[in-house]
């Protein structure tokens, strides 16, 4: 097998962004994964000890299939970085609600990163140079270990837009001022997305509840990624749904999620509230059973397992505990993975954690 | 009827359970007498009578029944009325249907005794002299807001137990099976399951493994009804195995790598709360560093489940932690009926004092 090639030298990720963007038919696709994955099984070392123990290498892969996939858990564990004692451009920082401990997505450039995120949205749906953007998170320049606010960055540079884009600032969300600025835009009558977190969202609803609905302009989309278990008032997909087409009098197949995280670069997306998610041809999704490893049947419920090939600088194979149905064409996301089974008495780590963390508890505030 | 006759009636249903000397023996230290609740007994020249709560309040936690047909008997030995709040978070909810058999099959004049809720009853609860509760902190939290000052209430919240190997390098296969006992009864959820072996430093990792891992599956293929193995559970002990995988960590897992149980030689001393469903870790820690290993659990420990004999240091290290229950390996989740659970008097914590000094 020839030596892969080296994913830190700029002409060797030049050339694979260009590859990632350009059409992939199967055989091509086997080819880039089983390159990548013994770039990185070659360079990451908690990796390699992983597919040690699953018997995997480089040498016996039969298929990107049976590539091993790290638990999303292991990025708040231990650095899964592939390029060494090499400065990373950009490190992520992950939410740590399950163990305490935030995970970290170091990148030693945020050029492939930046290619597919922007291009990722642009097929996912209308992004063009029309469409003014607004974002409901801090800007890059204030959470730089945001990947969130970074793509939204991305987004905002590759649809050459200037002024105030970024409505979170230290913290508080400046929704007068974005409805001031929405209000203005509408007459302008061209589309307008507003990008956020499910809880921003939730935040936005309530805080103009009392307000008449805004009438974005056609073409107008709305995208919602993450959850917001404990940082808002808990609403269903459903209902968070119609109230955003209400507040913003746009239909449901106007509002999308996007399905990403920090540890990968690359996203997928659903149109409209029972949307199913795709993938770009770049990342492909299996839904497994987490007993067998193996993917589950169409229609039946399994654990979302991610293989993305725009993540050169840590691990191309990721294991969520994100649940999931896999459909003929795609995968229907269902949620976190629920703590079935009742601990009562028994101490988890979440409890442990929530204790500690009682008392640091701050709430965003509105403005 | 008098407490004899209800400990007979008790003991007749449930002589496993409830072994007519451990009711007697768990009267007599904990209310000085049988008949401490039908008769006067004096005690130092004063006449003294217990008194029992007309309405007990038991608030059932959903991992296990055991706490709570425990709780239910201690009211049913004091004859008096309870009312048992159900688990209710799931409908198929094991540990209800546990609870529910347990009343079914009192003898007529105890169940009297009992009444059942899905919900909560404040009327009900505002009503009952004693509220016991088992559960999360969080549980144990609200409830507390709901209850008035004149209430009893005997909160058991969350805890950790863990297995103590003092000489781990001849561990016995017997010591070696009583571990695996404790690990594996109840699927590791109560908080009598140990979720951490610690061993000192100088410890044969290989041949203590092996044993454990001997153990663990010799005992696993004993038990006749093995638990499920969902998705859920599944892809926790999945990530539990790969996350001790890529760090390096030695990990022993079941002939065909079943999910019946794992164990994982983590370098870190400090405890960390396992996934539980029998997913072990074996952690190396020396005398200096035990009370450093164990801070985030402190004043949370159950029980120390020991192999062998304990130190009088670690002892007094362990009782400085808050540990409230020692016993041998393969005991853990088996405590008497005397037990002080959470280092309380579970019975006499219940019961109220009549005294009657020198009437002429």
């Amino acid at each position: 097998m020839p030596l892969p090639h080296d994913f830190a030298q700029p002409a060797v990720r030049r050339a694979w962004g260009r590859q990632l963007l350009s059409p992939i038919d199967e055989a091509k696709w086997n080819e880039m994964a089983r390159e990548l994955f013994a770039w990185q099984f070659a360079q990451v070392p908690a990796y390699r000890r992983l597919c040690v123990a699953h018997k995997i290498t480089p040498e016996n892969l039969a298929s990107w299939r049976d590539i091993p996939a790290v638990p999303q858990q292991l990025f708040k564990q231990t650095l899964l970085y592939a390029h060494g004692s090499a400065s990373p451009a950009a490190i992520y920082v992950t939410s740590g609600t399950s163990t305490g401990q935030p995970g970290r997505q170091h990148l030693l450039n945020t050029d492939i990163y930046r290619a597919v995120a922007t291009e990722g949205a642009r097929r996912a749906g209308r992004f063009d140079r029309e469409t003014e953007f607004h974002f409901l998170t801090s800007s890059p320049a204030e959470a730089p270990y945001s990947s969130l606010s970074a793509m939204f960055g991305f987004w905002q540079k590759a649809s050459h837009q200037t002024g105030r884009r970024f409505w979170v600032s230290h913290e508080h969300f400046e929704f007068a001022r974005l409805r001031e600025m929405l209000v203005a835009q509408i007459k302008t009558r061209l589309p307008i997305a507003i990008c956020g977190t499910a809880f921003s969202f939730v935040h936005l609803i309530d805080a103009w509840a009392d307000l008449p609905p805004l009438r974005l302009p056609r073409g107008s989309w709305l995208l919602e990624t993450g959850g917001f278990k404990g940082r808002s008032r808990e609403v269903s997909k459903a209902e968070l749904y119609q109230q955003m087409a209400r507040t913003f009098s746009v239909r449901d197949s106007a509002i999308w999620n996007e399905y990403g995280m920090s540890e990968l670069s690359s996203q997928a997306y659903a149109h409209g509230a029972q949307g199913l998610h795709q993938t770009p041809p770049w990342a492909r999704v299996l839904v497994c059973h987490p007993a067998t490893g193996r993917e589950v049947g169409i229609g039946k419920h399994g654990l979302v397992r991610w293989i993305d090939l725009a993540n050169t600088d840590s691990v191309l194979a990721l294991q969520t505990l994100d649940l999931a149905e896999r459909t003929a064409r795609g995968f229907r996301l269902i949620g976190r993975l629920p703590r079935t089974e009742p601990r009562g008495c028994s101490l988890s780590a979440e409890d442990l954690i929530a204790a500690a963390e009682r008392s640091q508890a701050q709430a965003i505030r509105h403005v | 009827m008098t407490t004899r006759q209800r400990l007979d009636l008790l003991t007749r249903a449930y002589p496993r359970l409830f072994p007519r000397v451990e009711l007697v023996r768990l009267l007599e230290t904990q209310l000085g007498h049988v008949n401490a609740l039908d008769s006067w007994a004096q005690r130092k020249g004063i006449n003294v009578r217990a008194r029992a709560p007309k309405l007990i309040c038991h608030i059932c936690a959903g991992n296990l029944a055991v706490s709570a047909r425990t709780s239910l008997a201690h009211g049913l030995l004091l004859g008096s009325h309870n009312v048992v709040k159900l688990p209710g978070d799931r409908e198929d909810s094991t540990t209800r249907r546990e609870i529910l058999a347990f009343i079914d099959h009192l003898p007529a004049p105890l169940r009297k005794l009992v009444e059942t809720h899905r919900e909560i009853d404040t009327e009900l609860l505002h009503r009952a002299e004693v509220i016991v509760a088992f559960g999360s902190d969080t549980t144990m939290k609200s409830l507390r807001a709901m209850i008035r000052w004149d209430q009893k209430f005997i909160a058991h919240g969350h805890a950790v137990s863990l297995l103590w190997l003092a000489d781990p390098n001849r561990l016995t296969a017997r010591q070696a099976l009583g571990c695996a006992i404790d690990v594996l009864t109840y699927d590791q959820l109560g908080c009598l399951s140990p979720q951490a072996i610690y061993v000192p430093p100088d410890t044969d990792f290989d041949s203590l493994g092996r044993k454990l891992a001997n153990a663990l599956e010799a005992q696993w293929q004993k038990l006749a009804n093995k638990p499920a193995r969902p998705l859920s559970i599944a892809a926790r002990i999945a990530e539990a195995r790969d996350v001790a995988h890529a760090l390096g960590h030695r990990v022993w897992l079941p002939p065909g790598h079943h999910l019946g149980w794992t164990l994982i030689h983590d370098p870190d001393s400090t405890f960390h709360p396992s996934a539980l469903h029998g997913v072990i870790y074996l952690r190396h820690v020396s005398e200096a560093h035990l009370t450093a290993a164990l801070a985030s659990v402190a004043g949370r420990i159950s029980t120390v489940g020991v192999a062998g004999k304990l130190a009088p240091r670690l002892e007094n290290i362990f009782i400085n932690l808050g540990v409230s229950r020692f016993c041998a390996a393969g005991k853990m989740q088996f405590p008497p009926l005397t037990w002080h659970h959470d280092g309380r008097s579970s019975l006499a914590d219940l019961v109220t004092w009549i005294d009657s000094e020198n009437l002429e």
